[in-house]
């Protein structure tokens, strides 16, 4: 048998040859370029994102409340009224921070998603402290969502563990071209970022299907807390999410973004924010290279 | 894409070329000014320890201005005691004055003085606006500790040389020529008093002065011991020692050891005249002096200014020393916004805010690394720990930040008022970090350690540390200090690094272990 030595690192000219996207030259060739300045607001802040979604008809998690100044806190409690789940985000934040994710309530006690209690008191000072910017980029002041809390697809039963599993494509101007399926575990607590510890799978465009997997920068096949396979997956609704990721796309005039789609059991695919920024880890999940998909999307643009 | 990188080009190239023509056009009219003046800047530093603390009042002389040399600034910091600057009676000396703080055991003096050296005539010669009255005179005929001017020997040696020369002034010149020639320099085992050396024909710096006091007190002629210092770069710098001799109306210097007559070199700083010790206490004190001295960098100095072209306000060594160090400190940050640059975006490392590293390291360029490294981290631990106590509060986040903000500076407060206690640190601006640039450091690390976790929080903190450190290395350099200081076109040439970076579109050397499951 072979022992392979793990290698540290790869040398320029390799990654070049596998089309990698490096983060200098996303941010000159394509994001410079490609996405106007002044229309970053419209993917930065949520609540814009889900008006723009009304116009073209994509469809987003439900909102309940909009809290856009302190001492709105009254309101808070009769917009919650008897809801037993719901979730309280910043309409700026990212990389899924200052996200509250409730589930259940008992009274004037609300459970969250990883299973602790909250009191009011502490719902008011995470709306006021997000209203304050700390989540927001760069620390401007923010406004707070109150929304729909989404019940992940049956099918991502065994593969989300303590939050919600979301589908990731990258869009050159219109074309969808490269996706992947982000699954949340207990390193990442609950969200699906892959730099804060989530698993994700690459996702074939033409079939939906998922392969490959990552997770904390090594090639996996199943899931790092409940053993289930993540490769082999069928995406429901694959063709209507691409037709989503191509649509906002579109509608915010952006040469280059990231779409994060969520799939609810009850309601299907639902847009969850677009992303101006999109990382470069989706190239890990894919084991792949976007340069080469990025050449052909924009020959025929 | 293409229209830009024309644009680039063309900027780091008008840059460059500018940068060089500039640096080059000065340089040429610098030669013909100021630089080869013969002028020079000096720092000498005292640190004066009484171990066991002193109980009366204590003066130490310090330097005053002379014909040659001008202490343009001063700067004290002092232990255990209070300090009061004074100038003793006939100008002998310029002193501090130094008397106990009720309860404190262990004193501590220790100044800097910088000084403005000049070549000039006449230097070391004293000339008093009024005649002296004559007991004022009679005091330097008189015997005292280590000049024996009524001696057998003495006597003998001075009778010799009356019986050949009939003036005094040739009476005084066969005199300097007996201690600075027939007597023989020796080290320390010599002896130091008049008497002895001329007994034994050899003696240290001090004996040979006092054997010429001694003579020439013998002979009638009025002389007085004097210290002081020859300016030459040195850690532990010697005191040496020289006489005045009161002749045709005036002190005139006399040094027997290096054979000046009337008149002395520029860089010979007089201390205390009619005395040998530099600390003069009024009771029996212990202590341990220490003297340094180094040459100051700046080839020009306050009032110097060479021409009054337009020109000249390209030169900024023209401005008064303590704002060059202002400027300096200011010229240094595009130099570290540089390295920062480099290490974010051809490295790959993170940081804690863009500026952040720069400016933690511009605040230690003139300070002591060491003792600022532990008060950045008892700071750091400190805002940590109360932002952990905070979160519990709810507070609001300007509230919060406040509140972090005070505690980050009364721990900087406190750590200057310790270190100075302890006697770790000679000055205190050692530990004067950024304080707002630090509290945010601190909401950063804790927001990050709440939603990404220890690791990851370490991690950019590491970062942050390790771009600080390599800022510190660059900005540290003492010729770079210099050259952007007297070039400030560097700047241009710093513009066109930065466009450069600014167009870099390869990967990052972080990204080459980040892909490297893509190979």
């Amino acid at each position: 048998m072979r022992i392979t030595r793990k290698r540290l690192f790869a040398w320029p000219g390799e990654l070049r040859r596998r089309g990698v996207l490096g983060i200098n030259r996303r941010n000159i060739e394509y994001l410079f370029s490609l996405n106007a300045r002044r229309l970053y607001g419209l993917v930065d802040d949520k609540i814009i994102t889900k008006s723009l979604c009304a116009e073209i008809a994509v469809p987003v998690p439900q909102t309940y409340a909009v809290i856009n100044r302190f001492g709105a806190f009254k309101a808070l409690a009769a917009t919650i009224g008897q809801r037993q789940e719901f979730v309280v985000k910043p309409a700026k934040g990212s990389g899924g921070r200052g996200i509250l994710i409730i589930v259940g309530r008992n009274g004037g006690k609300f459970r969250t998603a990883n299973a602790e209690t909250v009191s009011l008191d502490d719902l008011h000072y995470q709306i006021s402290t997000t209203l304050s910017g700390l989540y927001s980029l760069g620390g401007q002041p923010d406004r707070v969502l109150v929304e729909q809390r989404i019940v992940p697809h049956l099918l991502f039963e065994n593969l989300a563990v303590g939050g919600t599993p979301d589908i990731r494509i990258i869009v050159l101007c219109g074309e969808p071209v490269m996706a992947m399926l982000r699954l949340p575990t207990k390193a990442s607590r609950g969200r699906a970022n892959l730099h804060q510890g989530a698993a994700a799978a690459g996702i074939d465009l033409d079939t939906g299907r998922t392969f490959g997997g990552v997770c904390c920068n090594r090639a996996i096949t199943v899931h790092p807390d409940t053993g289930a396979a993540i490769e082999g997956v069928s995406i429901p609704y694959w063709h209507r999410m691409l037709e989503i990721a191509g649509s906002v796309s579109r509608a915010v005039k952006m040469g280059y973004i990231g779409v994060d789609i969520v799939l609810d059991v009850n309601h299907g695919p639902l847009l969850l924010e677009a992303n101006a920024r999109p990382g470069l880890s989706i190239q890990i999940a894919n084991r792949c290279g976007l340069l080469p998909r990025l050449k052909n999307a924009g020959s025929q643009w | 894409m293409i229209r830009e990188k024309r644009l680039v080009v063309a900027g780091v190239i008008f840059l460059t070329v500018a940068g060089f023509a500039f640096i080059g056009l000065r340089l040429r009219n610098l030669h013909g000014s100021h630089l080869l003046r013969g002028e020079s800047v000096w720092r000498l530093a005292y640190d004066i320890d009484f171990p066991v603390g002193i109980n009366q009042r204590t003066y130490i002389a310090i330097p005053d201005d002379v014909q040659c040399s001008r202490v343009f600034r001063e700067t004290f910091s002092h232990q255990g005691i209070w300090m009061d600057i004074l100038r003793t009676r006939r100008q002998l000396a310029r002193e501090a004055a130094i008397v106990p703080i009720v309860g404190r055991q262990r004193a501590r003096f220790i100044a800097y003085f910088d000084i403005y050296v000049k070549p000039g005539a006449e230097n070391g010669r004293v000339a008093p606006e009024s005649k002296p009255a004559p007991e004022e005179i009679a005091d330097y005929l008189e015997a005292e500790s280590g000049v024996q001017p009524s001696s057998p020997v003495v006597s003998a040696v001075i009778n010799r040389m009356q019986s050949e020369q009939a003036s005094k002034g040739g009476l005084l010149t066969a005199i300097f020529n007996y201690c600075s020639e027939t007597i023989v320099q020796q080290g320390m085992d010599a002896p130091s008093d008049a008497n002895g050396t001329l007994q034994r024909g050899l003696g240290t710096t001090l004996g040979r002065a006092r054997a010429m006091a001694a003579l020439c007190r013998a002979a009638k002629i009025p002389a007085r011991l004097v210290v002081g210092f020859v300016l030459d770069s040195t850690q532990n710098a010697g005191k040496h020692y020289w006489v005045e001799v009161y002749f045709n109306r005036s002190w005139l210097p006399y040094d027997p050891e290096n054979g000046y007559a009337g008149e002395l070199p520029a860089r010979f700083l007089p201390i205390r005249r009619d005395g040998v010790n530099i600390v003069r206490a009024e009771g029996s004190a212990a202590y341990k002096g220490r003297y340094s001295i180094r040459r100051l960098p700046y080839p020009s100095v306050l009032g110097a200014v060479a021409d009054n072209r337009i020109w000249s306000v390209f030169d900024l060594t023209r401005l008064p020393l303590g704002m060059q160090e202002v400027i300096t400190a200011i010229l240094l940050l595009p130099i570290g916004a540089l390295v920062t640059a480099i290490l974010r975006n051809i490295v790959g490392i993170q940081t804690f805010g863009v500026f952040t590293p720069a400016l933690i390291a511009l605040s230690f360029v003139q300070a002591d690394w060491r003792t600022g490294t532990v008060v950045f981290f008892v700071i750091l631990g400190a805002g940590t720990v109360a932002r952990l106590i905070l979160n519990k509060l709810k507070l609001l986040v300007v509230a919060r930040l406040g509140v972090i903000l005070t505690l980050v500076v009364l721990c900087m407060v406190a750590a200057v008022s310790i270190l100075d206690y302890l006697g770790l640190t000679p000055s205190a601006s050692a530990v004067l970090l950024p304080m707002v640039i630090l509290t945010m450091m601190i909401e950063r690390f804790n927001v990050t350690v709440e939603e990404d976790g220890y690791r990851r929080a370490l991690a950019i903190l590491a970062g942050t540390l390790a771009v600080a450190a390599c800022c510190l290395f660059v900005l540290r350099i003492d010729a770079l200090a210099r050259l952007v200081l007297s070039f400030p076109e560097v700047q241009l040439l710093n513009l066109a690094a930065l466009l450069l970076i600014g167009r870099y579109s390869g990967y990052r050397l972080t990204e080459l272990w980040r892909f490297k499951e893509l190979t």
